[in-house]
């Protein structure tokens, strides 16, 4: 060995390529900064309509603040109509109070600085999948989640530069009891990853929890000052807000964390069948979700969020990658531009049970289309099975190749001497080819995007390769990231106080499953 | 004359009363599958005035009738809209034969409590399978959103149903679920019950683990499983009155 040493030119030969291209080129970004234009489906008039409707539905049909009296106190101060839980709202207040108030864009830290994230502008954070009771892999098939498969997609979310974010619920472990769960959930992202994370919602204190997880590990001063905690609260459509949602926003709100404010709606049954008229109600709920959080405290971080999936009228289910929801998906980007809060939609969004053909096409509609429409925050960028019910293994894997697609697709063209490359064609002339000139050679390796999940070979070569679909390959992809995982490190100090903190709490109160 | 006016003197033709028994029923299976109330119920009224007794109307015109719908919303050639159009029918129906058939004695197709369970309020999927069981002419209470045990424990208390379904959508509020079954079981009720759960985060192994009779994945096998299980229930039941008597 000593001998071999000595050899050796600055190339290093076969040794040192081979570990060069053992893995496909990957330079992480903290996030994506688009150099693409976004798209856009409506113009002006169009636009103006239905932000009229959505005004016309907060003023005359209004929306409910259900369970939560300080709420309606809070709205009927602002100079909202309250009836019973209904929240009439004069036309413009939700605009004002949001344009006023709202930042158009903000950081989250994350405790690694470099991988703090930017979320607004012609900024995307690409997130993992959330809220799957069920995980799915080729080895074990469809099984409730448990505390380990968490761990597990924490790991995989962390191992790959293409995602930005280590995301929330990644998958529920229903192994744990549910009043405690969140203290394991919390502390995995926080011990497993440093990117940035997500926190409970589930009830105001596990959100409670969260914060003071968060002031463990980021100093109480310093949480005061910055977000370092995103987090999702869904609007119930048509119109309500419930009163567990409504106590996570406010816990954060008040810590001037982020919220995600959310509708969740199949059209068909919690929207009209039409995108025009889901349109508007996604935006009118989004409105008062973000101008309450405005009032609880003006200047708090919100995301507006839309989940817009249509649903099958044959048999109730929802359905996804289908064409209406991208116009939704397109309209609705378009309005929180115009409002000016940074946009949540899109992600790896299907029906399929496995990871197969409709699972991937079905996804990729969604998730080009979330990007040409300017997604911010695209949750559920990876991992996303059957309408969200499960998260699988291979499909995270299949999903990050098309992140990774995506980050290439929005640096957008290179408009240099070197992408022009007129020399690379005056040296080459007519009939013959470019491999062997001067610019192939110089940027050949990172020239095209490398996908470490596509078979791009002859058929003999694939059949000697073992025959393997794209799951099978995704497979390996995984139980290597796993095999190879490296926990980043923690001052150990920290550590100890997260986990006493866990514990103190954790025996504070006894389990409960609900 | 425009075809449109032509089909509206079709149907203004059509009297029920002038129609013979078999096809008069024929045609109620049509209007159930049309999803026409009125109609229903007129049909319904005109056998019975031509001495049909309850029960064999409800077999015969209006049971047959909703089988006929569950299969082609089970084929897909049906659409939800219309299947509730059609339950919405059958609740017509049977609010007009509901009170003799309990003058008769004749034992009600079935009865049912459902309600979502505590700390969620999500009811889309809960309605849905109401109405289904309501098509299907179960007598279906429900007892709404959020509700803790005792709620539950009400309901069967006034109402004695054979059916007690309860939905989730949340998995922090699917174990909810075990807490109503536990309790059936500690009040010695459970045995009086077919329970049955449903919900997207749910799967069979879960129902049968928190000890519910069934677990149903959607509005169509909520009906399937609860005919079922009630013929089979009585089935096995020996007439107690009589062994008593």
């Amino acid at each position: 060995m000593a001998e071999r040493n000595k050899r050796g030119r600055s190339g290093g030969g076969r040794e040192a390529r081979q570990a060069a291209r053992s893995e496909p080129v990957t330079q992480g970004v903290p996030y994506i900064t688009r150099k693409v234009p976004v798209y856009e489906v409506l113009d002006e008039e169009g636009l103006a309509l239905i932000e009229n409707n959505a005004e016309t539905i907060l003023q005359e049909i209004g929306v409910e603040f259900r369970g939560d009296v300080e709420a309606l106190q809070i709205w009927k101060t602002a100079g909202a109509d309250i009836n019973s839980e209904r929240v009439r709202i004069p036309r413009g207040l939700c605009k004002n109070l949001i344009q006023d108030n709202a930042p158009a864009e903000f950081t989250q830290h994350a405790r690694n600085p470099e991988r703090n994230v930017r979320i607004g502008g012609k900024n995307t954070v690409l997130v993992p999948a959330y809220g799957s009771p069920f995980v799915r892999d080729l080895e074990k098939g469809r099984r409730y989640a448990t505390l380990e498969d968490f761990q597990n997609f924490v790991k995989l979310a962390y191992s790959t530069p293409y995602l930005h974010h280590s995301g929330g619920t990644i998958c529920e472990p229903v192994d744990l009891p549910v009043n405690k769960r969140h203290f394991d959930m919390v502390y995995t992202h926080m011990r497993y990853s440093d990117k940035p994370f997500m926190g409970s919602v589930t009830a105001p204190e596990r959100a409670q929890d969260t914060v003071d997880m968060a002031k463990v590990l980021f100093g109480k001063e310093f949480v005061k000052k910055n977000t370092v905690i995103v987090s999702l609260i869904n609007a119930n459509s048509p119109l309500v807000w419930d009163s567990t949602m409504l106590g996570a926003l406010k816990v954060y709100a008040r810590n001037n964390q982020a919220c995600v404010v959310s509708p969740f709606c199949i059209a068909g049954a919690m929207s009209p069948v039409t995108v025009a008229a889901t349109a508007a109600q996604l935006y009118a709920e989004a409105l008062s979700g973000m101008a309450f959080a405005q009032l609880v405290r003006p200047g708090a971080p919100v995301i507006f969020g839309t989940f817009s999936s249509s649903m099958s009228m044959q048999s109730g289910a929802p359905t996804f990658g289908t064409p209406e929801p991208q116009l939704v998906l397109y309209i609705v980007a378009a309005l929180a531009r115009r409002l000016g809060v940074p946009f949540r939609s899109g992600g790896g969004l299907n029906s399929g049970k496995i990871a197969d053909a409709q699972a991937a096409y079905e996804a990729a509609n969604t998730l080009q289309h979330a990007m040409l429409a300017g997604v911010n925050f695209m949750l559920h960028t990876a991992g996303w099975l059957e309408g969200g019910l499960s998260m699988g293994y291979e499909k995270f894997i299949m999903d990050i190749d098309q992140a990774g697609m995506m980050h290439e697709f929005m640096k957008g063209v290179d408009l240099s001497e070197n992408g022009l490359a007129l020399d690379a064609i005056r040296e080459v002339g007519p009939g013959q080819h470019y491999l062997g000139c001067d610019h192939t050679r110089t940027n050949f390796e990172t020239a095209f995007f490398r996908s470490s999940v596509a078979d791009n070979n002859s058929f003999e070569q694939w059949e000697v390769d073992g025959s393997l679909d794209t799951a099978q390959r995704a497979n390996k992809i995984w139980h290597k990231m796993l095999d190879d995982y490296e926990m980043p490190a923690m001052d150990p100090a920290v550590d100890e106080a997260l986990l006493a903190f866990i514990q103190q709490r954790k025996e504070s109160f006894p389990d409960a499953n609900y | 004359m425009s075809e449109e006016q032509d089909l509206i003197e079709e149907d203004e033709e059509l009297d029920l009363s002038t129609l013979p028994d078999d096809e008069l029923v024929l045609q109620m299976h049509d209007d159930l599958y049309d999803g026409l109330k009125e109609e229903i119920e007129e049909g319904t009224n005109i056998l019975l005035s031509r001495g049909w007794s309850p029960d064999k109307v409800l077999s015969e015109a209006l049971v047959e009738g909703m089988r006929i719908v569950g299969i082609d919303f089970r084929d897909g050639i049906l659409f939800v809209p219309e299947v509730l159009l059609s339950a919405n029918s059958m609740k017509g129906g049977m609010g007009i034969l509901r009170p003799l058939l309990a003058e008769t004695g004749a034992p009600p197709l079935g009865k049912a409590v459902i309600g979502t369970v505590k700390g969620d309020i999500h009811d889309i999927g809960k309605n849905l399978v109401g109405m289904m069981w309501e098509g299907a002419g179960f007598e279906v209470v429900d007892i709404g959103i959020n509700n803790p045990v005792e709620n539950y424990l009400e309901a069967i208390e006034e109402h004695k149903p054979d059916i007690l379904g309860m939905s989730a959508l949340l998995t922090t509020t699917m174990p909810y679920m075990k807490v109503v079954i536990d309790e059936l079981g500690n009040q010695g009720i459970r045995d009086d019950l077919i329970v049955l759960v449903g919900g997207a985060p749910l799967n069979e192994e879960f129902g049968l683990a928190i000890g519910a009779d069934a677990y149903c994945r959607d509005a169509a096998v909520a009906v399937e499983t609860a005919s079922s299980m009630i013929t089979q229930r009585r089935e096995s039941t020996p007439a107690i009155p009589q062994a008593a008597a």
